[in-house]
């Protein structure tokens, strides 16, 4: 039986790190390769140890597909590459292939500064996964082999962020990857194709919210970053080095020249040029208005926004910081945040998730006195904002995108059980299509009628031409021909050409059916008034009288013969080739009826 | 929100003393007092968990705990945590989560047979794991909650009391049929545990030897065999995998003698699923067979299956008149042919799976003897061949695998590793000149992917490595020296290559050859009459950075082997090596990517090292520049190893090298009075200290740990020399030490200027490095993920969650 199975390793009812193994046709892909940033030890990384109890990686896989940077979808790519060993392809669309080694290379820092990190990847296995990634441009068709075939499609989200098509034949799957459907102020919103998949596998972060309008925080955070500044104090924005930070940095960029202010902006880490460099090589990739804007001005040139120095974080007045990491968990950020926190006049806007663990989480949950290393404490004095920029698709969005797929199944992942439960009846009430939700390490198992591709010979074809009727792909019409199945391929052809091809001989099959008609008449003249009738009966058909007195409608021939024992009966032969055989039983069933009572 | 209980530390204003950190090991007090509320949040289904590893975290601490004490006191001293199991035992709307933790808990505590009788005094083990229990309600359709099922049983079973309850509970049954789970991962812990209770059962109770007739065997281990044994009978593929991992498991962990019987009773049903067709579950099959492999004859057997696909390549190929010659099957004798390959997926399939064997087996001391190097080799050779489309196949079957094969990366790739792995044996001279033609034409081809080639290459390495020298000399053998003649040209090729990986790989083979042969004459001939060090001085400017890195690692190498290009004229003389210099400063500097700039202080440290010549003319000069440029980098690695060259420098400027590891103490030197406020001199005019007192404070760990590593190599150095003027009141030292603990408190804005060596001395002698060091070998987030932190961070967490939801990147 034909079928699709789909395991998440990770990303089953959680959002901890996406893994998801797909079986379409026979073939195996596997989807985002994520680490859980909460972890420490090997359980950071799916347990790949499900897979190779099938048969070494790269022998079970055919392929990885990453949809995009951020390490929940990508931070065990190495350890999965290098370390468990997989030497197969990796697929991933250009800005991802160039921005992941940087956000692969932070978090080793991080993971280095951690001591009692085991198992973790070195510099130059970030460089060899590397190389095993074959790039791919959006909407672009990439064979990764004979059969199986990927398509990238926008997702907004992040740059470089892709819906995948997965196909096999007829049979294929889209995976969505992190997704927006609505465009933020240097991306575009998530598109897809009606490209009706036998399964949609779909993000669910926001299965139950409709968020409120994007306008509405942007002008929240920079109320509460104005304001702070206006009380002279200084603002921190722990980000990570690409994603968020580069639309918010568009985002006080562009207030900071509206209002004319003067306090400085800063962005640590030299990663502004870096993101520059990243954002210009892959403008196409951002919206539409940058797109637009970018010949006059290049957004990601920030006229306010300056290169941090750490000897800045002393200088008296107000200031706005951009720093790493984004959770306050190390390096930077930490120790920017550990000079401010005892000042009341200064804040912290997180603008994304913490992981229990990080000084971030802990702010974020309320807390304002916290041990230090040394034993010290740090009182927190300063505001303590949260504002979650994170650009997912928000339940209409989801259901938005499964109207625009139009999927025969979708699946739900990359979410919490109970808002999984809450969009998954509403899809299936909506869009009267089953909807599933595993968990980790639990198969989905969905049956397909996969369509078998058939060739067809030129002689056949030229005959079918001969009619008249071009070939359509959008109507399907009935072709007679003979079957040839061999090697495991399916030709059809004339079957003339068959019986050549295959040394046999030609056989004629005929129906025949015996009719009894009530008439005395002579054979002769029962044959006349058959003949007479059919010819009125079956205008658009040759209908003949043959001079032995047999009556022909095309192939179908009729005879009347004497009743043997009843001499008021009289015998109709009709026999006819399975060609005709509509003809035939359309024929037997009129003389059934009987004739036509003779004109007196 | 503010914690109960949280601790309130004076500020200590000093440098960092030894921090002793928080003893996981036992529950101390305020971690005791939390406890409590937090049991009760636990128990609270209202009350979501922020984040998912919490619990998980949760569990690791009280594992530590039991692991080092005893439960019972635990419990007892703690009694909140027997209500929260209890709690669990309520009918309720409990988080399946909660649940799953609780029954992992009570597990981890019952382990210790004296906690196991204490909760069975509640009768809270049948009630948590029998029938009663979630087993039989609602929350048992949570994969999370069955796991946890399987898991507290897995924990608890550790003593004869446990079995016992097992035994009685109807656990075993349950287990059973887990087997057939809907979630991987709940099926597969219940194999798991099913192998668990076996050899926990077979342990017998007073510990002594277990029966070696199975009749005799305790009756949970009967059951267990007998469950087996009906499964492998099953007709259902799923149920036999089932048994078969099961078996795998058991005879994977243990070779006791009760195994050896188990196998001996279970041999013929697993024999007569070899006699099905098709063969059941046939990939664990082959794992079980794996795992038993012991007895000779059956090792024999398994290495002719391995061989057999590689054998109808060679029958395949057998009738070749070509010129290349491939050996007849029949030259191994244990590589006879056998069944033909079938379709593309299947051949290929096989064929990988067979080299992926044959590679591991390889280096294996229990590998097949005699061994068939040279088929292997020869297969190898022909199975490369025919991927890249050179064989030249007479019969229909050779042709046939042509097709299949042509172009097959996946084949390629696994070929090319068991080429490589075959190199650490000989073989047949004309069979070693096919291996380097074959390898030859991969690096050639135009159609070799980036892996491909990549793998080609190191293949290559590896026969050169091993390929056979004339004893006492180390150049290559003249057969080498004339594949290399021929080589270059390719290589010259793929440094021009428009993809990157092809550059890099590349460059990276150049610099594996350069490193092992850059002194042999025959090389260095060959090298320098090719354009490869011209080009590869050109990929300094590549735009990929890892291209940029892997080329200065590369001429790094050359230009210490004085390979670089030599000067086009007399009025270049010596300025090609100076260029690099200059240009590596460059690199160093402006290189907008971490990785290159990190190459170039990797090999300016190696330059240093070597006395190199550019580096020999004037040292000083160079330690200042790079210091100065290292010192200000961006990037953690650039600083860290700009520490580690001024390392090296300290080391050549007091003449003393440091011994193998920085913490040993190395018996101070009798320095000669005067001379070491000499040989510091030079330290201080390169800024060294400047940099080392600074990075004392660096924002990121390794790199104030390397410095701090210095300064105790310097101080161990100095120890002995009381010549130096005391100068420990002076007002420099003074001013350098406010610097120092301004630095310290984040602002360094103020360089701390010219430093006289006394003045270094004194401030060295002055700081705590043994607390730093000591502080610095904690984990960066130590404080963060200790179980008091953890418990107030869970604490915290409540009612904060309404406003800011779970959320993600």
């Amino acid at each position: 039986m034909p079928e699709i199975r789909v395991t998440p390793l990770g990303a089953g009812q959680d959002v901890g790190r996406s893994c998801i193994l797909v079986s379409i046709a026979g073939k195996n892909v596997m989807l985002d390769c994520g680490m859980h940033m909460g972890f420490n030890d090997d359980r950071r990384f799916p347990d790949f140890s499900y897979i190779t109890r099938n048969g070494r990686l790269t022998d079970f896989l055919d392929c990885v597909i990453i949809s995009h940077f951020h390490l929940d979808h990508c931070g065990a790519l190495p350890y999965f590459s290098e370390m468990v060993g997989y030497d197969g392809p990796i697929y991933m669309t250009h800005p991802t292939q160039a921005i992941c080694p940087i956000l692969l290379e932070d978090y080793r820092k991080i993971a280095v500064d951690k001591k009692g990190e085991a198992n973790f990847f070195t510099s130059q296995m970030i460089k060899d996964c590397m190389k095993k990634v074959v790039a791919v441009h959006l909407h672009q068709t990439v064979q990764v082999d004979d059969e199986l075939e990927i398509k990238a499609y926008y997702a907004g989200h992040v740059l470089g962020a892709a819906m995948f098509q997965i196909k096999v034949g007829s049979e294929s799957v889209v995976y969505t990857g992190d997704y927006n459907m609505t465009p933020d102020r240097h991306l575009g919103a998530a598109w897809i194709d009606k490209c009706r998949p036998n399964l949609l596998i779909t993000e669910s972060t926001y299965a139950t919210t409709i968020r409120d309008s994007k306008r509405c925080r942007e002008r929240d955070f920079l109320k509460k970053v104005h304001e702070a500044v206006e009380h002279g104090g200084k603002v921190l924005i722990p980000v990570f080095a690409l994603g968020r930070a580069q639309e918010l940095c568009i985002l006080l960029e562009t207030f900071w020249e509206r209002m004319n202010l003067k306090a400085p902006i800063y962005f640590s880490t030299g990663l502004t040029e870096k993101a520059n460099h990243y954002y210009k090589l892959f403008i196409t990739w951002t919206n539409q208005k940058i797109r637009k804007t970018f010949v006059q001005r290049n957004m990601f040139e920030f006229k306010h926004i300056k290169a941090f120095d750490r000897a800045f974080a002393d200088n008296p007045g107000p200031m706005v910081v951009f720093a790493t990491p984004g959770m306050l968990h190390a390096g930077q950020s930490l120790q920017i945040f550990r000079k401010w926190a005892g000042n009341e006049k200064n804040m912290v806007i997180m603008p994304g998730y913490c992981v229990q663990g990080t000084v971030g989480h802990k702010i974020l949950s309320g807390q304002r006195k916290l041990e230090m290393e040394g034993r010290q404490v740090l009182e927190v004095k300063m505001q303590v904002e949260y504002m979650s920029f994170s650009a997912h698709a928000d339940a209409k969005g989801i259901m938005q995108l499964v109207g625009q797929a139009e999927p025969e199944s979708v699946l739900l992942v990359h979410g919490e059980a109970k808002k999984m439960e809450f969009l998954k009846q509403k899809i299936e009430q909506e869009f009267r299509v089953n909807c599933y939700m595993p968990a980790n390490g639990e198969t989905v198992t969905l049956p397909t009628s996969p369509s078998i591709p058939v060739g067809i010979s030129l002689g056949l074809l030229k005959r079918e031409m001969a009619q008249g009727l071009l070939p359509d792909a959008k109507k399907p019409r009935l072709l007679h021909g003979t079957l040839i199945m061999k090697d495991s391929n399916f030709r059809l052809v004339s079957s003339e050409q068959a019986l050549k091809e295959l040394g046999l001989a030609e056989h004629q099959l005929r129906f025949t059916c015996r009719v009894h008609l009530h008439d005395p008449r002579k054979e002769q003249e029962t044959a006349m008034r058959v003949y007479s009738h059919l010819k009125s009966v079956l205008k658009d058909h040759c209908v003949q009288h043959l001079p032995d007195g047999s009556v022909t409608v095309e192939s179908i021939l009729i005879q009347a013969a004497a009743h043997s024992e009843d001499p008021g009966t009289k015998v109709l032969l009709v026999s006819w080739t399975y060609q005709d055989e509509e003809l035939g039983s359309y024929l037997t069933s009129l003389l059934k009826k009987g004739l036509p009572q003779a004109p007196s | 929100m503010r914690v109960p209980g949280a601790r309130t530390r004076t500020h200590t204003p000093n440098w960092p003393t030894r921090c002793p950190g928080i003893s996981s090991l036992t529950m101390d007090p305020e971690c005791s007092q939390l406890l409590p509320a937090l049991c009760a949040v636990l128990a609270d289904p209202r009350q979501p968990m922020a984040d998912d590893t919490c619990l998980e975290k949760l569990l690791d601490w009280f594992k530590t705990i039991t692991e080092a004490g005893s439960s019972l006191l635990l419990l007892q001293e703690n009694p909140c945590l027997v209500e929260l199991l209890c709690h669990m035992l309520k009918p309720q709307d409990l988080s399946s989560r909660v649940l799953s933790f609780s029954l992992r808990l009570t597990g981890v505590l019952a382990a210790q047979e004296d906690c196991f009788q204490y909760l069975q005094q509640g009768e809270l083990l049948p009630k948590l794991f029998g029938e009663a229990g979630p087993l039989g309600g609602a929350a048992w359709t949570s994969p999370a909650v069955r796991s946890g099922w399987i898991q507290g049983l897995r924990s608890l079973a550790q003593h004869a009391s446990a079995l016992h309850f097992l035994a009685h509970c109807g656990a075993v049954d349950t287990i059973f049929s887990l087997q057939e789970d809907s979630s991987l991962f709940v099926a597969s812990a219940a194999g798991q545990l099913l192998v668990h209770i076996l050899g926990l059962s077979m342990q017998g109770p007073a510990g002594g030897p277990p029966s070696l007739q199975a009749g005799d065997w305790p009756a949970c281990a009967q059951k267990i065999v007998g469950h087996i044994e009906e499964s492998l009978r099953a007709t259902a593929t799923p149920q036999i995998t089932q048994a078969l991992n099961v078996l795998t498991t058991t005879f994977g962990h243990c070779h006791n003698p009760w195994t050896q019987v188990l196998w001996v009773q279970l041999s013929p049903l697993v024999a007569g699923l070899l006699e099905k067709d098709p063969i059941p579950a046939a990939h664990s099959l082959v794992d079980l067979l794996l795992s038993v492999a012991r007895p000779q004859a059956l090792r024999a057997q398994a290495f002719a299956v391995l061989l057999q696909p590689l054998a109808c390549v060679f029958k395949a190929m057998a009738q070749d008149p070509g010129p290349s010659g491939v050996p007849d099957g029949t030259v191994g004798g244990s590589m006879t042919a056998g069944v033909p390959l079938p379709s593309k997926a299947a051949c290929v399939g096989l064929l990988c799976r067979s080299l992926a064997h044959l590679e591991l087996l390889l280096p294996l001391p229990q590998r097949p003897c005699p061994w068939p190097q040279a088929p292997l080799l020869g297969a190898a050779v022909t199975l490369l061949q025919l991927c890249g489309g050179s064989a030249r196949p007479a019969c229909d079957m050779g042709r046939h695998l042509c097709t299949l094969l042509l172009g097959c990366v996946r084949v390629q790739r696994a070929a090319l590793d068991f080429l490589g792995a075959l190199s650490d044996g000989t073989g047949p001279r004309e069979l070693v000149t096919q291996v380097f033609a074959v390898l030859l034409e991969y690096l050639r081809s135009p159609d070799s992917s980036p892996t491909v080639l990549k793998k080609a290459f190191q293949a290559t390495f590896r026969w050169l490595l091993n390929s056979p020298k004339t004893p006492g000399c180390w150049d290559l053998d003249p057969h080498a020296l004339l594949f290399l003649r021929d080589l270059l040209p390719v290589l010259q090729k793929r440094l021009c290559s428009p993809c990157w990986e092809v550059r890099d790989s590349s460059l990276e083979f150049l610099t594996q050859m350069t490193r092992h042969w850059g002194g042999q004459a025959g090389f260095r001939h060959a090298l320098l009459a090719s354009e490869v060090p011209k080009l590869t001085e050109q990929l300094l400017r590549d735009p990929e950075s890892y291209v940029r890195a892997s080329a200065v690692t590369a001429m790094g190498q050359l230009s210490s082997q004085g390979l670089c290009v030599p000067p086009a004229g007399p009025e270049h003389q010596g300025g090609q090596q100076k260029s690099l210099l200059v240009e590596l400063l460059h690199i160093l500097s402006t290189d907008s990517e971490g990785f290159p700039r990190r190459a170039v202080m990797q090999v300016f440290t190696q330059w240093l090292r070597d006395s190199h010549a550019d580096v020999a003319g004037d040292t000083e000069q160079f330690v200042a520049g790079v210091l100065q440029v290292a010192s200000q980098d961006l990037d953690w690695e650039v600083r860290a190893q700009g520490l580690e060259l001024a390392l090296v420098f300290l080391e050549q400027t007091l003449g003393q090298p440091r011994s193998h590891c920085p913490h040993a103490v190395t018996p101070p030197v009798e320095a000669p009075v005067g001379p070491l406020a000499q040989a510091l001199q030079p330290l201080c005019r390169v800024r060294l200290f400047d940099f080392a007192f600074r990075a004392l404070f660096d924002c990121d760990r390794p790199v104030a740990q390397k410095s701090c590593d210095l300064l105790l190599f310097l101080r161990a150095q100095t120890a002995s020399s009381s010549s130096l003027q005391e100068s420990r009141s002076s007002p420099d030292v003074a001013s350098v030490e406010a610097a120092l603990q301004r630095w310290q408190a984040g602002d360094q804005a103020q360089p701390l200027g010219d430093l006289e060596p006394e003045v270094v001395l004194a401030v060295v002698r002055s700081l705590d490095l043994e607390g730093l060091r000591g502080a610095l070998a904690e984990s960066s987030d130590h404080v963060e993920k200790s179980p008091q932190s953890l418990l107030q961070d869970m604490l915290a967490t409540v009612g904060v969650l309404g406003e800011n939801e779970a959320d993600c990147y």
